[in-house]
């Protein structure tokens, strides 16, 4: 009794070690960001800035068009994160339904394309996307979420519907339910921690994208958040506690999707959330 | 009632099989049929994504390699040059020599992390959850934020990991201003990030049937072999599935770090890898082809690592498995 309560107090220890290990780098950015501008960095750990100056913050907003970026991120996350669960989880619907030999092929090509790293398409989308004369506008961000953003998603949905029984979903197409409401009525509101995790997930991957911006957007204007870390970073390349305030800006939205997410995925019981079964 | 007789008889065979029912044919059959049309549309965007922005891309590629394009003028046939380049290429040649020795580090390193904290926490403790959201945290942070704080945190002087080194008697290393020490930096910066890896390894740990721990605490084994014949057989499918895909996300996860800390891949070309090079000769030098001869090649080496890793650990895991 006394060596197990002995073996649990060292592993919570050992836990909370673990996880303030793991999130000082975060702290450190907080900090640096109410750091008073141009003032001789610290010599010794600071863990409270004297004096603590929030106007790093406000001094982001003069440096460039942050508010214009950050509206552009918004509004690209809420074209592509929907338009990704939608396309994912009617991929897996469909994939879920058709003929087991249909599936494995599909299976198959969406491994394959997930295995595909995004390097290899940089220098031929952008062929192409210039070909069609997206360059500079939002399509080349907005168009992966065809594919569910990343294929994974997809095969994630399949499974989640594979694991409902069958005969729900024969007895509605026997009753003469199309496929669409099916999908709508039935199989998608019975999968919501996949649901949950896919736009948690897909929204990280749209809110933090900066190379794809990078690659395919030139006007400022037009430009998403991430890259006026990298402009501002350009623009003054040693003022760390305005870097920082940006950093801290682009970051929490990110952190807090994540922390209202996460329960679905981190906490949920065994052979309830997406990774369970 | 009839449709009750339809449904248990379709149970018992696949949707496809030729509708043999007699009662009902017609109406039955159009219905299948329309079934199928409407999930072949609900397909269709997924389909469409994947060929035009993965696969249509990845072949182009092919004859793109064989070309001179800077992307304004039309694309001008040179055969094998490209690839004659490349073969003379020292900074290409760097190149796969750092992302060979970042992945056979990084990959490893954020593995054994995952793994190793996932079976701290995989016990249902007070507070775990939040100490399971706090390990993740870092992985859903903007790479570009995740670099820029980093940066400031490899700063020799002022920056707080050598101020924390320097209390505790250790003068740390220069870092970014150093070709080794910029190459440990970035997968040290990266080897936070293992979220992914690490709620993975949670499930599959909790998939463990635990009638099976119990036997085996039971028949008194120790916490090791409890481990090593428990545990890791059962856990190894979704290892050996973590290795493939750390290792393909390692070859362009690296690329922002790169570009950032190492201020497009400095010092001296020592975090140049496979796609800083690449982005530098597409899109800095408008060099195209060339990039997309360089694609070309970092996509059967990539296939070539995939494959070797795949085959040494199947055989590896298949003796654990049951």
């Amino acid at each position: 009794m006394t060596r197990r309560t002995w073996t649990t107090g060292f592993r919570v220890t050992l836990g909370l070690v673990v996880a303030v290990t793991m999130v000082m780098p975060l702290v450190w950015m907080v900090t640096t960001s109410l750091r008073e501008p141009g003032s001789v960095p610290p010599r010794r750990l600071e863990w409270i800035p004297d004096p603590v100056v929030w106007s790093n913050y406000r001094d982001v907003f003069d440096a460039l068009p942050f508010a214009t970026m950050a509206a552009n991120s918004v509004i690209v996350t809420a074209i592509a994160v929907p338009l990704s669960v939608l396309c994912a989880s009617w991929g897996g619907f469909a994939m879920s339904q058709l003929v087991p030999s249909t599936r494995r092929w599909l299976v198959a090509l969406a491994l394959v394309a997930a295995m595909i790293p995004t390097t290899a398409t940089w220098v031929t989308r952008f062929v192409l996307f210039s070909q069609a004369n997206l360059i500079d506008t939002w399509w080349p961000l907005i168009l992966p979420a065809l594919m569910g953003t990343s294929p994974l998603f997809a095969l994630v949905y399949l499974w989640s519907f594979a694991g409902i029984p069958r005969d729900i979903f024969d007895a509605a197409r026997l009753d003469g339910t199309s496929a669409f409401r099916t999908w709508a009525t039935i199989a998608f509101p019975l999968v919501r921690p996949t649901t949950i995790a896919v736009t948690m997930l897909t929204f990280t991957m749209h809110w933090n994208n900066f190379t794809e911006p990078l690659i395919y957007i030139q006007s400022l204007d037009r430009q998403t958040l991430p890259f006026a870390l990298s402009a501002l970073f350009q623009l003054a390349p040693t003022d760390w506690p305005m870097l920082m305030a940006a950093a801290v800006m682009l970051t929490v939205p990110a952190v807090v999707v994540f922390l209202i997410g996460q329960r679905s995925f981190i906490e949920s019981a065994r052979g309830e959330g997406w990774l369970g079964n | 009632m009839s449709s009750r007789e339809h449904s248990t008889r379709d149970m018992a065979g696949a949707p496809a099989q030729p509708v043999t029912a007699g009662v009902g044919r017609r109406p039955r059959l159009f219905r299948d049929i329309a079934w199928r049309g409407q999930l072949i549309l609900l397909l269709l965007p997924f389909l469409a994504g994947i060929v035009l922005l993965v696969f249509l891309p990845a072949l182009i590629g092919l004859p793109l390699a064989f070309t001179s394009y800077n992307s304004l003028d039309p694309p001008e046939f040179t055969g094998l040059r490209n690839f004659r380049d490349l073969w003379n290429d020292r900074i290409f040649h760097l190149s796969l020599r750092n992302t060979l020795g970042f992945i056979a580090v990084a990959v490893p390193l954020r593995l054994l992390g995952a793994l190793a904290i996932a079976l701290l926490l995989a016990r249902r403790v007070r507070g775990v959850g939040s100490m399971r959201a706090a390990v993740v945290l870092p992985t859903v942070v903007p790479d570009i934020a995740w670099a820029l704080a980093w940066l400031w945190i490899f700063n020799p002087i002022y920056g707080p990991l050598n101020i924390l080194l320097r209390t505790i008697g250790i003068e740390g290393p220069a870092w970014m201003l150093d070709e080794n020490g910029a190459r440990f930096a970035i997968i040290l910066m990266m080897s936070w990030q293992f979220g992914e890896g690490f709620v993975i390894c949670l499930g599959a740990l909790s998939d463990i049937p635990s009638e099976i721990v119990d036997q085996a605490r039971v028949d008194g084994a120790g916490r090791w072999e409890q481990f090593r014949s428990i545990t890791l057989p059962c856990i190894a499918p979704y290892l050996l599935v973590l290795v493939v895909r750390d290792t393909l996300f390692s070859l362009h996860a690296n690329f922002v770090p790169a570009k950032i800390l190492g201020q497009e891949g400095g010092p001296n070309y020592a975090t140049t890898y496979l796609p800083m090079w690449i982005y530098t000769n597409a899109f800095s030098y408008l060099r195209l082809g060339y990039a997309a001869a360089m694609t070309w090649v970092t996509f059967l080496f990539t296939f070539a690592i995939v494959m070797s890793t795949w085959l040494v650990l199947s055989r590896r895991f298949g003796r654990w498995g049951p």
